[in-house]
């Protein structure tokens, strides 16, 4: 018998073994340190260090006035109920796309219109609501309802929920769909009535769903800045809100950034369970063989009546928030001069022409470099072992797990000092976007490379490629969907979020999604339906084209995959 | 002195999970001579295909050496090798035609377009599958893919061809046709080729030379008629044909064989196997204590119950009829269940549930193994 530690493994230094890792590696970490260590201890710096010591000074004042303590408060209530409410309403729609007896074109339509919220810029339905249900509210006269404000808990919820609950959707629905339909043939065989069947079997294996879509939506409405920015007004303030009021209005970096560390809390909290959530192995995925593929069964009747009512009703609202939003677009002064003009049209294309060509360089650059990245991080992630790997990748997820303002504010006070002064130029809202929303890209490549036989690689290897042939020659071509598929969402990001760069915008670099909040605050509400259209019309043209062009990669030898979309930055 | 094709050295693999130290590869010694077919067979986990991907260069061995053609090769990157490795799956790359598939380890060794394409067509054309150049991987059956898998590895002229249970995802009839194709090839290019599988008769068929193993350590190396005549130990018995493995109280010994009581009867002689070369008869069994009796199912012949020297008076459980042949389930005295299989021919008798019998072993084909 031989003595283990005469086996121990020779360890050589990676540098020797696998140069080409190495080296990756080496830049990967060097590019989390700047822009994803350096801004979070700058952050943490800020609020926890005063005069050179550590104190909770900062902490104490913000926490001291009530105003700060009813934000906190309120982003707490206004996630929960957002969560709840958009968890609910994903559910229903969920169902009656998988399990109701509509006919198909009616669920193509309920899909379709899931998207709108998702390719829209965070505003569209706080400034549709606004026009419908704010002062001078087309339907308020129409319903012939006098004293209703549209600002504050209220509104901020409803819009809020409308948003987001297209995610519950898709991460419900995915679930719904992989349930083998077997179980509900053999539920009803054994004699249960739909209604058992529904409660025991469909309801009890969606929870992982549930539980994560919950989590999701919660985590999205505490970072949302945008609605309640619009619809929160001074009687239901939020902390992203306060905090950029705080550094823009009263140029209060301390307090802004003391603020943000609230935020971060149960955002992190929130990051930590889902990983949980999703690291267990759902016991639906692993149903194995399916025999003969059957039908879901339906739902019982009465039940089925609700849910398409509900989604008639939400479809309609929806549909009714954007015809609004096109109409706005067109008239002189929303309900109160309701001519028909391209005035509107003819000045975001004057004066909107700089934000909107830097958007789109942003957003272009945003989605190589950040595709590039997640290409390698994803397939290291996936398919190598190195000493740290977990860390990495937590790491590499930071600034997506973490609310766009905390970002955005650890952003400015991290890059407006030297060594790395970034304050005003490109780099600075580019690199905000890549690190943050490279994040979908990442998971899309780790799914796809699950999916193909490490074996494909080492047949390769083992026929004299060189690892850097096998990953261009084979690697990549089989994951160029999953690329695509993470480079559409990049790309819809960079062209809608703004709670982070909000506060990395200057006079040199500007973006749509802030000229529409500007045309807000000044109550040109026209003027911000225009922007929001032709932002509308953009992502969608882009969106299309990325969708062809992962029909036409995907066409000879891969099976169409859906990547999940699992998160909604704000 | 003429070169192996291939040896291992004390070849050993160990995987460290968590705090759970897993020798999946032990100590494992081989020499394969320059065109041999040599087969790894065991039960799943014995690590066959640990110490094939070790031979490829998937795996880097915790220790030991690799040699091949001469050269030491332990720690040579896969690439370098020059072997050919057939997967389980095929591994295929999808995205390419069957002729950009078997022309990709000629293109990477940087071959020009002029020479490899009448390569490629020859390599096709010996695996059998003209004109299926621009088809794609998904527009061809298994057998197909297999084949195809073969062409892309002996196109390059490997030093070894190391296939990892290649025909285990094929139905029961291609697995046979294929057996014998690979066979043909392997000899018709005179290629040294390590195969692994865990079909016995697969081993049996294929190869030159068998090694089997179990839980990382070779059980026995030897030919298919050695392997199946004269096993090393009982799991080798076991593995290899299903043998009866009884236990029996040993009456008297010598250098080369066993006289062991019949439970309820007389005495039964066959030859004492030694399993580790080194040690005399007498180490290994003692008098009064118990050996195990070897003895392969078709190696037993079933008849009325009678009395006489080296009979052995059972109970039939179970007999069925399978046309060739009649499969009994038989209960020793001592209560060891024995299978036997018996050669129908027309007029037999077959013996019924309950019925007395008694079993003769055959004793060329019978032999003891240390219990």
């Amino acid at each position: 018998m031989h003595e283990t530690n005469a086996f121990r493994p020779t360890r050589k230094s990676l540098m020797k073994t696998d140069p080409a890792l190495f080296s990756a590696l080496v830049a990967v970490w060097l590019s989390f340190a700047i822009f994803i260590f350096l801004p979070v201890i700058r952050l943490l710096i800020t609020t926890f260090y005063v005069d050179g010591t550590f104190s909770l000074a900062n902490m104490r004042k913000v926490l001291g006035t009530s105003y700060n303590i009813k934000a906190l408060y309120g982003s707490l209530i206004l996630a929960t109920s957002v969560s709840i409410a958009g968890t609910f309403l994903g559910y229903i729609f969920a169902l009656a796309v998988t399990r109701t007896a509509l006919p198909r074109p009616l669920k193509v339509l309920l899909g379709a219109v899931t998207i709108l919220p998702l390719i829209s810029p965070p505003f569209t339905s706080s400034i549709s609501l606004t026009l419908a249900l704010g002062p001078n509210g087309m339907l308020l006269k129409a319903l012939g309802i006098g004293d209703f404000s549209i600002y504050g808990f209220l509104g901020t919820w409803i819009s809020e929920t409308l948003t987001y609950f297209p995610v519950a959707f898709m991460v419900i629905s995915a679930i719904l769909n992989t349930m083998s339909a077997t179980l509900d043939d053999a539920a009803l065989s054994l004699g249960a009535s739909r209604w058992r069947m529904f409660t025991t079997i469909t309801i009890p294996l969606s929870l992982p769903g549930i539980g994560n879509s919950i989590l999701l939506l919660f985590g999205a409405s505490l970072a949302d800045f945008a609605t309640p920015l619009i619809l929160g007004g001074h009687t239901f303030p939020v902390l992203p809100t306060e905090a950029y009021l705080m550094i823009t209005g009263m140029f209060d970096l301390r307090g802004g950034a003391t603020l943000s560390f609230l935020l971060l809390v149960p955002a992190l909290l929130v990051f930590f369970l889902q990983r949980m959530l999703l690291g267990k192995k759902s016991f639906v995925s692993v149903t194995g063989k399916n025999g003969a593929r059957t039908e879901f069964a339906k739902l019982p009747t009465a039940l089925s009546v609700f849910i398409c009512a509900v989604c008639l009703f939400i479809v309609v609202f929806i549909l009714y928030l954007y015809a609004i939003i096109l109409w706005g677009s067109f008239v002189k002064v929303w309900s109160v001069n309701n001519t028909f003009t391209l005035e509107h049209y003819a000045y975001v294309f004057k004066h909107g022409q700089k934000a909107i060509s830097d958007t789109l360089l942003i957003a272009f650059l945003s989605t190589v470099i950040g595709s590039v990245l997640a290409v390698v991080i994803g397939y290291v992630a996936q398919r190598k072992q190195f000493f740290g790997k977990r860390f990495f990748e937590f790491t590499s997820m930071l600034n997506y797990a973490l609310p766009g303002t905390v970002v955005g504010i650890a952003y400015i006070i991290a890059f407006n000092q030297k060594p790395i002064l970034l304050t005003g130029t490109l780099s600075i809202l580019v690199a905000a976007y890549v690190f943050r929303y490279y994040a979908t890209g990442i998971r899309s490549v780790i799914a796809s490379l699950e999916q193909i036989d490490p074996a494909l690689e080492e047949a390769s290897m083992s026929l004299g490629a060189s690892s850097v042939r096998t990953f261009t020659h084979v690697t990549i071509p089989l994951i160029i969907p999953a690329v695509l598929a993470g480079m559409r969402y990049l790309f819809i990001h960079c062209m809608t979020a703004i709670s982070a760069t909000i506060f990395l915008v200057s006079v040199r670099w500007t973006l749509l999604t802030t000229r529409i909040l500007e045309s807000m605050t000044e109550l040109q509400f026209s003027q911000a339906s225009a922007f929001s259209m032709v932002l509308i019309v953009i992502v969608f043209l882009a969106d299309a084209l990325m969708l062809y062009l992962l029909k036409v990669t995907t066409s000879k030898f891969h099976k169409p995959q859906e990547i999940s979309y699992e998160k909604v930055g704000a | 002195m003429k070169k192996s094709a291939l040896e291992l050295r004390e070849v050993t693999k160990i995987f460290q999970k968590g705090r759970e130290v897993v020798r999946a590869v032990d100590t494992v010694n081989l020499t394969v001579e320059q065109g041999e077919l040599v087969t790894f067979l065991g039960p799943s986990g014995c690590g066959k295909t640990t110490t094939l991907r070790m031979v490829a260069g998937f795996e880097l061995p915790t220790g030991g050496s690799i040699t091949i053609q001469g050269k030491d090769m332990t720690n040579t990157p896969v690439n370098k090798r020059e072997i050919g490795f057939v997967f389980q799956n095929y591994a295929l790359f999808p995205h390419m035609s069957v002729f950009n598939n078997v022309a990709y380890g000629l293109k990477s060794r940087g071959e020009k377009d002029a020479e490899i394409r009448p390569k490629v067509i020859e390599a096709l054309k010996l695996v059998g599958l003209q004109n299926t150049e621009n088809r794609y991987p998904s527009q061809l059956s298994g057998g197909e893919q297999q084949r195809v898998a073969l062409a892309r590895v002996i196109v390059m002229e490997p030093n070894l061809l190391l296939m990892d249970e290649p025909l285990s995802n094929l139905d029961a009839k291609l697995r046979l046709h294929m057996r014998t194709e690979i066979r043909k090839i392997q000899k018709k290019l005179g290629i040294t080729c390590l195969y692994v599988t865990h079909d016995q008769s697969e081993a049996l068929t294929m190869a030159d030379r068998i090694v089997v193993m179990n839980k990382g350590k070779v059980e026995q190396i030897g030919t298919p008629f050695e392997i199946y005549s004269n096993p090393q130990s009982l799991f080798v018995a076991d593995f290899i044909g299903h043998a009866n493995i009884v236990k029996l109280e040993i009456a008297s010994l010598s250098q080369e064989s066993i006289t062991a009581k019949i439970p309820g009867g007389t005495s039964f002689t066959a030859k004492a196997l030694k399993p580790d070369v080194y040690s005399a008869t007498e180490v290994l069994y003692h008098v009064g204590k118990s050996a195990a009796l070897i003895v392969r199912p078709e190696s037993i012949q079933v008849g009325a119950a009678q009395e006489g020297e080296g009979i052995f008076p059972a109970t039939v459980v179970s007999s069925i009829f399978v046309g060739s042949h009649i499969e009994y389930e038989l209960l020793l005295k001592n209560n060891a269940t024995i299978h036997a299989s018996v050669p129908f021919s027309t007029g037999m008798e077959i013996y019924g549930e309950e019925a007395s019998v008694s079993l003769t072993f055959d004793e060329q084909n019978s032999a003891f193994l240390p219990a």
